[in-house]
């Protein structure tokens, strides 16, 4: 149960209207209570929902540039080291295209059912998938799974089977739509140790017939064109 | 119980988690989504392009330098950016040594353009926030008045609260409660439409 007075501090807090001593004190009852720091969050959402009542105005193309160039300059998080070695042996390679070939059928279908549930909620929605297939120089037993809704502008990609990218290199999705000359970044992606990823994706534009979805490997953080060679490609 | 994420929200997580890896991609998509908003605050409290440019700037570099610190459980990334914005607008505020330069008007009598033609047109548009931004001044000017103009002042303002209870001539407790009130009526009613 929260006080009104705790309400009204937590009020004040949540627009930084208390001084430091009541700050300070504040901040220790909500270390405590929960309901207290639920009701904060739903204050902080409520005040900074005020910024949509200011006149609406765009700021200059020239700021983004500044700010973008002002970013690259700044120093980057070496990725962590260790790339697995690569299966290279003719007999090896054949196993594990048939592996892969069952579990990306086992991973298609699980992506197919999650995405019947949601599909069901909201028969608008329309999705495809793609599934993409290891170019060389990629780990024959790399794959990847996009699901792709075009109306949301959104996605999602499983990728399974890709080890992590030596040091000063990062993973990269593209999407290729016939309407750019250009593959249109989906942002990096970053494998875990087992070199399995689930990531939620939106290109950086808009994207309203694609082909295709390729991971190319790229230098850490990701570039605005593509560069590097692709590992993985993939229709629908 | 806090509420459960919009799409939009999870979206807006999974790119501030894309740029705490240092993504430049998802941070320039969060610069598309955001930026409007976040000027368009700025440009209120400072009313000065110039130095509305520099406080984005100083934010977005803010949320390319923090994004790994982000809490999700704290606020929206929306919200972080807005509150982000608004502190360093203060900061800026407080600096010039100019406070409460901004008139806070109610929203039907706020101009719609203070800026030319080529750079006023909705800046909701590129985040796909229109509606909500009507929603909120819908809700907003269906708040009873005194919670309103309490509001508002507070948010808007360099204003301790005491200085607002002076500003609106009313005793400290009823502006506390007053905004407090306000808040949770605005942020009820935006989460029952």
């Amino acid at each position: 149960m929260i006080s009104e007075q705790q309400q009204d501090q937590a009020a004040l807090y949540a627009l930084g209207l208390l001084d430091a001593d009541e700050d300070a004190a504040f901040q220790s009852e909500l270390r405590a209570n929960a309901e207290l720091r639920d009701l904060v969050r739903e204050l902080r959402e409520g005040a900074a929902d005020l910024a949509l009542t200011a006149p609406s105005v765009l700021p200059p193309a020239s700021l983004k540039e500044r700010i973008m160039g002002e970013i690259a300059t700044k120093r980057v998080v070496p990725m962590p080291a260790g790339r697995a070695s690569l299966g290279w042996i003719p007999w090896a390679i054949a196993a594990a295209l048939a592996v892969f070939c069952g579990l990306l059928a086992l991973d298609r279908a699980r992506l197919e059912r999650q995405l019947a549930e949601t599909r069901a909620a909201d028969p608008l929605m329309q999705t495809s998938f793609y599934t993409l297939a290891p170019a060389a120089p990629a780990p024959a037993e790399a794959k990847a799974t996009v699901a792709w809704q075009p109306g949301r502008q959104s996605g999602v990609i499983r990728i399974s089977n890709l080890p992590a990218p030596e040091p000063g290199k990062d993973y990269q999705l593209w999407a290729v739509d016939a309407e750019h000359k250009d593959p249109i970044s989906a942002g990096v992606v970053r494998v875990d140790k087992n070199g399995v990823a689930q990531i939620r994706f939106k290109p950086v534009e808009k994207a309203e017939h694609v082909k295709a979805f390729a991971i190319s490997l790229e230098r850490e953080g990701g570039v605005p064109k593509k560069e590097g060679p692709i590992l993985l490609v993939g229709t629908t | 119980m806090a509420e459960t994420p919009t799409t939009q929200q999870m979206l807006d997580q999974e790119m501030i988690a894309r740029i705490g890896r240092r993504d430049q991609s998802a941070f320039s998509a969060v610069y598309d989504r955001l930026s409007g908003p976040l000027y368009s605050l700025a440009m209120k409290m400072l009313g000065d392009p110039a130095e509305a440019q520099d406080a984005l700037q100083d934010v977005f570099l803010q949320i390319w330098s923090r994004a790994a610190t982000y809490d999700p459980e704290q606020s929206s990334v929306f919200s972080w950016a807005v509150l982000l914005t608004r502190s360093r607008v203060i900061d800026r505020l407080r600096a010039r040594g100019r406070r409460s330069r901004v008139v806070v008007a109610s929203t039907e009598e706020t101009p719609p353009a203070e800026a030319d033609a080529s750079t006023v047109e909705s800046a909701a548009d590129t985040v796909e926030k229109n509606d909500a931004a009507a929603r909120v001044r819908d809700v907003l000017k269906n708040l009873p008045s005194e919670q309103r103009d309490a509001i508002e002042l507070a948010f808007f303002e360099d204003l301790s609260h005491h200085e607002i209870a002076a500003r609106l001539e009313q005793p400290l407790g009823t502006v506390k409660a007053r905004i407090r009130r306000g808040l949770l009526k605005l942020r009820e009613r935006l989460n029952n439409l």
